[in-house]
């Protein structure tokens, strides 16, 4: 066993305080009389009672035993723990929801407190920290992240929780979520396709032509500059120039707001990352290996197919991830130029003062950044030779 | 047979190879030998035509290699870097296969080859050839690159400062290795390199070029003997030259040889048969003696080496 597993560890009863205190501290969960209404807060005594308190204070209790004393697969046992209590976090705003929430009233309901997300954001940490003591591979990281998204599936879809904000807020809207996934999903992807596509063809010509450099770096470095809002906004006046003009361009519901100026927009973001990541990734191939394919008598579409693309590619792929997650951040933006998407939901929320609808625009937003973000990180790390 | 004849190559204004002639015949060692910027690299590189000439003719057994196919002619010729020029996506064994693949070999027979190569350069056929570029020693990568350029099995060599940047140890077995190689395969070598020592161990001749141009191309001995130019006589050092004359003669031409082998009498020192006379004069230095037994590869005596006779040839 190495050694390192023996020695207590600080991290994790450092985090486990903190989290101790703050959930103490802060509020659990809110009880709105309605969902625009501010409502009571309750720490975790007030909240779950003795029941609830007493779990979360003795889990953090044995989390910091097992952390300090030289027991035998300790951090399996903890990893194991603290997947568990993550998973079934959500339960306790049940508890919550079963004790506080007043049973006359149609319109009530729980909102969830800065206690709760502190709990669950330091139970993260202390679980990322025993998964890297315990060097677990790539496949273990993501069946935990699974794990854990798919307790939080089970338990929101549970009728205890149907009271919760966030849950009421979707349940209102659920066929206008997944519209909103499609769209949101289909015009950041979009984006990132063809910006992909336009960018390799911008690249090359820059690679093969030196003279070409300078104006297209130029050109796409001042598309980035522009604030994303004002773009969006510039885009409006010569679209709807020329849907005007062209009523088959109407038809296809290309007009100054919606979908077409977003799609634009994001392109027009997208080429910077991609196309300087993809043209220093080619440029960047030692000249020695180039020489060397052609030295060993590779032709020119060879040495490009087998050499340089390959080599260049986890650089390639890094420019798609950075543009990927800005696109799908972006997205949430050009919901207010009518594109749709998990802005739409994000913008509403601000406009009714209702937090728990910008949650629900927010948060699968953040979601759909941080999944992108995993994959291509995954694909790139499996593309640089160890 | 490589004939290059009145060839030029200009860089803009610069001329980086000014009008040489230069025939390496088949199964020698021709060492390009200068000092940097010389043109030996860009001498070289034309040979396989990855630089254009600007004039003059190159023939490859009596063809000008303008009118074959550049690819088709480059598979025929092993090209070795300095800078090893790995393919730092694939592993050893794809890197050395390189050329079968693209010579469209069976899979079996490649990969047969490339075993076999990996054994010659003393890499180990099974942990190494597994192993990516940035996972070898600087010695061990310059083996795959040399392993490489062998791969095909070409008939011509082009090695381009192969052992560069290595320690004296690591290059010294090298170039050990490139001659039991050499001696193993003959092929038509083309060696580039600035370090004399290294010119006079491997070359069969020695084209020495200075500032685009070859101001002498003979056997190692006679640039010894006969330096062209006070350049070359620079380049060789007068101080040592009759040192690395001696450097070039083995033990085994010089000796005394008993009509039949003895049992060696247990002296302090003793020489191989394939010992340089130079070591033979250093041991006898040393042990301050006139005589010194040869022993041969199952350690029998078969002759005495005297100090007088080694003098002569000195001089
Ligand atoms: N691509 C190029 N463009 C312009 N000049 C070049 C180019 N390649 C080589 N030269 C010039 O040609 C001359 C000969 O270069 P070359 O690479 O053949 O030298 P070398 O003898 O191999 O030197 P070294 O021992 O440093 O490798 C140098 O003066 C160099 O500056
Ligand atoms: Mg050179």
């Amino acid at each position: 066993m190495p050694s390192s597993t023996g020695l207590p560890n600080r991290v994790i009863p450092v985090l486990a305080l903190a989290a101790f205190v703050l959930v103490w501290l802060l509020n659990l969960g809110v009880v709105q009389p309605n969902r625009i209404v501010a409502g009571t807060g309750y720490g975790l005594f007030d909240a779950t009672g003795w029941f609830g308190a007493g779990t979360v204070s003795s889990l953090l209790l044995v989390v910091v035993v097992l952390a300090t004393k030289p027991i035998r697969n300790r951090f399996w046992v903890l990893s194991f723990l603290l997947t568990a209590a993550l998973m079934s976090l959500p339960l306790l705003l049940e508890v919550f929801a079963l004790r506080k929430l007043p049973a006359d009233s149609a319109y009530a309901r729980i909102g969830i407190g800065a206690g709760f997300w502190c709990l669950a954001f330091f139970l993260a940490l202390m679980l990322l920290e025993t998964l890297s003591q315990l060097k677990a591979s790539r496949r273990v990281q993501l069946s935990v992240v699974l794990l854990v998204a798919a307790g939080w599936w089970l338990c929101a879809a549970r009728e205890g929780l149907s009271s919760l904000s966030l849950i009421r807020e979707y349940a209102n809207r659920a066929d206008q979520f997944s519209q909103a996934l499609t769209v949101h999903l289909s015009l950041s992807l979009g984006a990132v396709a063809i910006s992909a596509v336009l960018a390799f063809g911008l690249a090359l010509a820059m690679v093969r032509r030196e003279r070409l450099r300078r104006p297209l770096l130029g050109l796409v470095s001042f598309m980035q500059t522009i604030p994303s809002l004002a773009l969006f906004g510039l885009l409006i006046a010569p679209l709807g120039a020329l849907s005007a003009a062209f009523p088959a361009l109407q038809a296809l519901g290309i007009r100054g707001i919606g979908w077409a100026p977003a799609l634009l927009a994001l392109i027009a973001y997208s080429l910077l990352p991609m196309v300087r990541n993809t043209y220093v990734a080619l440029m960047e191939v030692p000249e020695a290996v180039v020489d060397a394919g052609r030295g060993m008598g590779m032709s020119e579409r060879q040495v490009f197919l087998q050499v340089k693309l390959p080599v260049a590619l986890p650089v390639i792929i890094e420019g798609v991830r950075i543009t990927t997650i800005q696109a799908i951040g972006l997205t949430a933006v050009a919901a207010l130029i009518g594109a749709g998407g998990f802005g739409t939901f994000i913008f509403q929320g601000l406009g009714q003062a209702a937090m728990d609808l910008v949650l629900l625009g927010a948060l699968p937003t953040v979601c759909l950044a941080l999944a992108a973000d995993a994959i291509l990180s995954a694909l790139k790390f499996q593309e640089t030779p160890r | 047979m490589i004939e290059l004849k009145g060839v030029t190559r200009r860089f803009g204004e610069a001329v980086a190879v000014d009008n040489i002639d230069l025939t390496i015949e088949t199964g020698e060692v021709c060492v390009l030998v200068g000092s940097s910027g010389c043109g030996k690299s860009t001498t070289l590189r034309m040979i396989n035509r990855l630089l254009p000439r600007t004039s003059g003719q190159i023939l490859v057994d009596g063809e000008d290699i303008n009118k074959a196919d550049p690819e088709a002619l480059r598979l025929n010729m092993g090209y070795a870097i300095q800078s090893t020029g790995l393919f730092p996506h694939w592993t050893v064994a794809r890197n050395i296969g390189v050329v079968p693949t693209l010579l469209k070999w069976p899979a079996q027979k490649r990969d047969e080859r490339v075993t076999e190569l990996l054994a010659l350069l003393g890499l180990d056929p099974e942990t190494d050839a597994r192993k990516y570029p940035h996972q070898l020693s600087g010695g061990q990568a310059q083996r795959v690159g040399v392993a490489r350029a062998l791969a095909g099995d070409p008939n011509i060599l082009l090695m381009d400062e192969p052992f560069g940047a290595l320690d004296a140890i690591t290059r010294e077995s090298l170039q050990q290795e490139m001659l039991r190689i050499q001696r193993q395969l003959n092929k038509t070598t083309v060696f580039v390199t600035h370090d004399i020592d290294e010119a006079l161990k491997l070359a069969s001749r020695i084209a020495v070029m200075d500032q685009g141009r070859i101001i002498q191309h003979d056997t190692p001995e006679a640039i010894l003997r006969r330096p062209a130019s006070a350049f070359v006589e620079n380049l060789i050092g007068k101080g040592d030259r009759g040192l690395k004359l001696l450097a070039l003669r083995t033990v085994s031409g010089l000796m005394e040889r008993h009509p039949e082998p003895r049992h060696p009498e247990p002296v302090t020192d003793s020489l191989n048969e394939s010992d340089s006379l130079r070591i033979a004069l250093s041991l006898m230095l040393w042990n301050n003696t006139e005589k010194l037994p040869v022993l041969d590869a199952s350690g029998a005596e078969v002759g005495i080496v005297n100090r007088e006779q080694l003098l002569k040839v000195g001089a």
